[in-house]
């Protein structure tokens, strides 16, 4: 059976699990200023910082599942496994390091 | 004798192909060497050129130890320290480090990838020429006692004009931004030709590892330099013509200047630790006699590495006063980002372990390696913790843990690099007697300079003084410091001076002395102009394939390419993740056009540095004319169809292909482009929440008639693009949709410099009007450029290089004014909605 070539596209799943944890930092980080220059209760500031972290941690659970759930094209040949392989280890990196990065910090107190 | 025959003839054809390529390869002899465009003279010049700024950034740095190494040293006054310590910092960063590593990458990239040269060899010389001529800026200006003097990172508010009103901190601003020019262009380059010009059958899974370190790291540079030119941008502008960014007084914010600084200061970091990376991943398989182990786990690592580093600058910032939980989000990252690094290290470990290595030079320096950058990753962790940092920063400790992630993680692997692939170049290896004892000589000198300063730092001695008293308790440690620099010198003395016996008295060796797996031992010695006499197919990874074999089959032209034809210099495009052969590239000529369109953007930075701004107006619009004149002679004037390249293969050329090079390279433009647009937009949002008088100021008023009048004329801009393409594509003239597009960006540029006169307030009275003012001159910018791009159409139309097959001038085209709309609409959205967020500040308690 001949390979069929793995489109070029599919290289930008490469950066998609780092590209959510950089998102994660920008909104938690922009919430964070915003909530502390307009000086919300540190309850609701903690909130939706959750919230935001919560949502980003969704999302790249949901990524990951969504590549788990399907096993390599085998038409894609060996490069296709390789970077099946890549992807989800770059995945499930970027969701362990968005919990370990922004999970704990919420602990702490918000504006001082 | 009949085998003796074959050989014979076979020697005598692949002579014959050596002759013709060289012939159609090669550069002139005598002046017409100014106009190299060749990877291989350009990555030589660019390492030759790093080292003498190398030299000259090492001269300061003995001259501040000279200064330091006893207490009420009268050797420099405070002024010329600033300048001296200032230059060797921004010189071994920005002159030597970022432009050795892409020296490295420039001229290896090519050859271990297997093809024969970079896919913009006019960008490549133009970015070398930028280097040289902004180098040469900086250095002069130290000659000249006006060098810069506010620090490497120019923190504002001491860079700007109230404190430093000479040219000073100018010669820094404009002299590091036209070089950083030079490494924007490079990354580029380097990024299209590992995704497009591989050797066929090199898969991303077959990819020599130092290919991935290169191109991850080149992606980094894309989107790191960006935040720094725009943050030069706007200071010089504060200080030439008063816009107030970082002026606190004005509605302004120093902090900013920080922020935009680390934003690309802490990637470089990794920007200058990968390609060494790659080095060692490439080096110690060899030494090691195995394949390096854990490759898989090397890529996720490198794409992991290069994503935090950009998410941690702040800790750079730690002591501004940042809340603590925002801290704490920096100092997990910047703790966290050690474990992609130890994946790598200890996959360098587990290769050595379980192979059969072999002692030689190059394994003493990874060795050296090894120990120094163990050692500054764990200072590296103890600063990214924040209650220590508050201690430690602005220290000498500081000082000390900056060399020895950033210039030992540079030095020791750029050596080991020098002695394995010296070879390449001079068919010679190194004088034993020399070369081992130097290593030892930089080795001890390296830790005695630096370590000292650990515990200078933590016995409280700041960084930046020009001289201490001598009862703090630092002075025998800061003349073992100063002794040690000095051994380090003399190492690196004996390693220059090693380095020259070689060409001349090294043992000659055979053409793979190491016996490595990599193409760039598949070529003769020293490499020619045209690399590989034929291209070759890959059917394994590539640390496993006989080099020999490979190299006599290339020689006799057995691969793909293997003959002369038109003259053209031709190489071949790949699919990017299969690596199968799509296109035939035609490369351009030597020519001066690079040398001169470099002059002309110094011109410019000339121009502006002396405040001759009708000086500096006309040599931009001189560049610009260049590189439109540039394109005019780019590509082929008729269609070809498919054509033959060897192995009875044929393929049509770049010039009638969708995935044309220049496709992708203006794709990393724009996110280079997007990425300056974003810092432009954070800027504004930052000092929005964190300047003083925001909610002071006068209430601005932007035209929505102007506003949205430049939207719709970008608008019908792109559509017009769109209508040009079709229209092309069909087999018709596109003059008219052309001419269209070009009045409705006329159109748009007017509207926003209309809308730029009549901010509100002035942009020199505050900073919400200079914003306003800089978003409106990116929009203005960009439709300017797109009128170039329209020009260019029109002229390229004319002379033919436009057909039903050959649309890819108007596909850029289109897809530069797409971008010009988007960024458009969100800067025209972002000044109409300045108002409203000026109201919401009031209400904040």
């Amino acid at each position: 059976m001949s390979e069929r070539p793995v489109p070029p596209r599919h290289l930008w799943w490469l950066a998609a699990g780092f590209t959510v944890w950089c998102s994660a930092l920008v909104t938690l980080y922009a919430i964070h200023g915003i909530g502390c220059a307009f000086g919300w209760s540190a309850g609701s500031l903690r909130l939706w910082l959750a919230v935001a972290l919560l949502a980003h941690l969704v999302a790249l659970g949901w990524m990951w599942y969504g590549i788990f759930r399907v096993a390599p094209d085998s038409g894609f040949g060996p490069t296709g496994a390789f970077l099946y392989w890549a992807v989800t280890g770059t995945l499930i990196t970027a969701l362990v390091a968005t919990a370990v990065t922004f999970g704990p910090p919420l602990l702490l107190a918000t504006c001082i | 004798m009949s085998e003796f025959v074959e050989q014979s003839s076979q020697r005598a054809a692949a002579l014959r192909l050596h002759r013709e390529l060289a012939a159609v390869w090669g550069t002139g002899p005598g002046l017409q060497r100014l106009a190299a465009v060749n990877h291989s003279i350009i990555g030589l010049r660019m390492i030759i050129t790093s080292f003498a700024f190398f030299a000259i950034a090492g001269v300061l740095g003995m001259l501040t130890r000279v200064q330091l190494a006893t207490p009420n040293g009268d050797f420099m006054d405070p002024e010329t320290y600033n300048q001296v310590f200032t230059m060797h910092g921004s010189m071994m960063l920005f002159l030597f480090a970022i432009p050795m590593v892409e020296s490295f990458a420039v001229y290896l990239t090519p050859k271990i990838l297997g093809t024969r040269d970079f896919a913009f060899p006019r960008l490549t010389a133009y970015g070398y020429w930028c280097y040289l001529f902004g180098g040469t800026i900086l250095t002069v200006a130290l000659i000249a006692r006006v060098a810069p003097n506010s620090g490497w990172f120019m923190y504002t508010p001491l860079s700007s004009n109230v404190y430093t009103p000479g040219v000073n901190a100018d010669v820094w601003l404009l002299g590091v931004t036209f070089v950083e020019i030079s490494a924007l262009s490079l990354a580029m380059e380097i990024v299209v030709s590992i995704l497009k010009m591989r050797a066929p059958g090199m898969s991303l899974d077959r990819m020599p590892i130092f290919g991935w370190y290169i191109l991850v790291t080149a992606m980094m540079m894309i989107v790191a330099f960006p935040p720094l030119i725009l943050g030069s941008i706007l200071l010089e502008i504060e200080r030439a013509v008063g816009l107030p960014f970082f002026d606190p007084t004005r509605g302004g914010d120093a902090l900013l200047w920080q922020h935009l600084f680390w934003l690309f200061g802490h990637p470089d970091v990794y920007i200058i630790f990968l390609p060494m990376a790659a080095v060692l991943s490439t080096i110690i398989p060899v030494f090691a006699n195995r394949p390096l182990v854990g490759y898989r786990a090397i890529v996720v690592a490198i794409i992991a590495l290069a994503f935090l580093s950009f998410g941690i600058w702040v800790h750079h910032m730690f002591t501004v006063g940042i809340p603590h939980l925002a801290l704490a989000f920096f100092s997990v990252g910047s703790a966290i980002v050690a474990v992609p690094t130890a994946v790598q290290i200890f996959a360098w470990l587990a290769t050595l372990a379980h192979g059969r290595p072999r002692w030689d030079v190059p394994m003493l320096y990874v060795f050296g390696f090894f120990f120094i950058f163990v050692m500054g990753g764990l200072t590296g962790v103890m600063v990214a913790m924040v209650p220590f940092d508050w201690q430690a920063h602005d220290t000498y400790f500081v000082v000390a843990h900056m060399h020895y992630v950033v210039a030992g993680a540079l030095a020791f692997p750029m050596l080991a690099a020098f002695y394995y692939w010296l070879p390449l170049l001079t068919g010679r290896t190194a004088v034993y007697r020399l070369s081992v004892p130097a290593f030892w000589l930089v080795f001890v000198g390296f830790n005695l300079t630096f370590f000292m300063m650990h515990l200078t730092g933590l016995l409280g001695m700041p960084r930046r003084i020009y001289t201490y008293q001598g009862n703090e308790g630092w002075n025998w440690l800061n003349l073992l410091s100063s002794v040690g620099g000095f051994v380090m010198t003399i190492g690196f003395a004996l390693v220059v001076i090693d380095l020259v016996v070689q060409l001349r008295y090294g043992r000659r060796v055979q053409r793979n002395p190491w016996g490595a797996a990599t193409l760039e031992w598949a070529m003769p010695i020293p490499p020619p102009p045209y690399a590989f006499a034929s291209i070759p197919h890959l059917g394994t990874r590539t640390d496993s394939f006989a080099v020999g074999d490979l190299r006599l089959s290339l020689a006799r032209g057995e691969g793909y390419l293997g003959f002369a034809r038109n003259g053209w210099q031709e190489a071949l495009g790949v699919h990017m993740t299969t690596g199968e052969p799509e296109q035939l590239i035609v490369l351009p000529q030597p020519t001066y056009l690079p040398l001169f369109t470099a002059l002309a953007t110094a011109s410019a930075v000339l121009g502006l540095l002396f405040k001759f701004y009708l000086l500096a107006l006309f040599a931009a619009l001189a560049t610009a004319g260049l590189f439109v004149f540039a394109a005019q002679r780019a590509g082929l004037a008729r269609d070809y169809g498919s054509l033959p390249i060897g192995r009875g293969v044929n393929l049509p050329p770049h010039t009638e292909v969708a995935d044309a090079p220049a496709w992708l390279a203006l794709i990393c433009t724009l996110v280079a482009d997007g990425t300056l647009f974003t810092s432009l937009l954070f800027g504004t949002f930052y000092l929005w929440i964190s300047a003083p008088n925001w909610t002071t100021a006068i209430t601005p008023e932007p035209s929505r008639i102007l506003a949205f009048g430049a939207v719709a004329a970008l608008a019908v801009a792109a559509a017009a693009a769109r209508g040009s393409l079709r229209t092309a594509t069909a087999g018709g003239k596109a003059s008219g949709w052309i001419g269209l597009a070009l009045i409705a960006l006329l159109v748009a540029i007017a509207a926003a410099v209309g809308q730029i006169a009549g901010v509100v307030p002035q942009p020199r009275e505050h900073a919400l009007g200079a914003t306003a003012a800089a978003l409106l001159g990116y929009v203005a910018l960009h439709a300017g450029i797109g009128v170039l791009f329209l020009i260019s159409n029109i002229l390229r139309q004319r002379a033919g290089f436009i057909s039903p097959r050959r649309v890819l001038d108007l596909r850029l085209t289109r897809l530069w004014l797409d971008y010009t709309l988007v960024t458009g609409v969100l800067a025209m959205g972002l000044v109409l909605a300045l108002p409203a967020l000026v109201t919401v500040l009031g209400v904040r308690p």
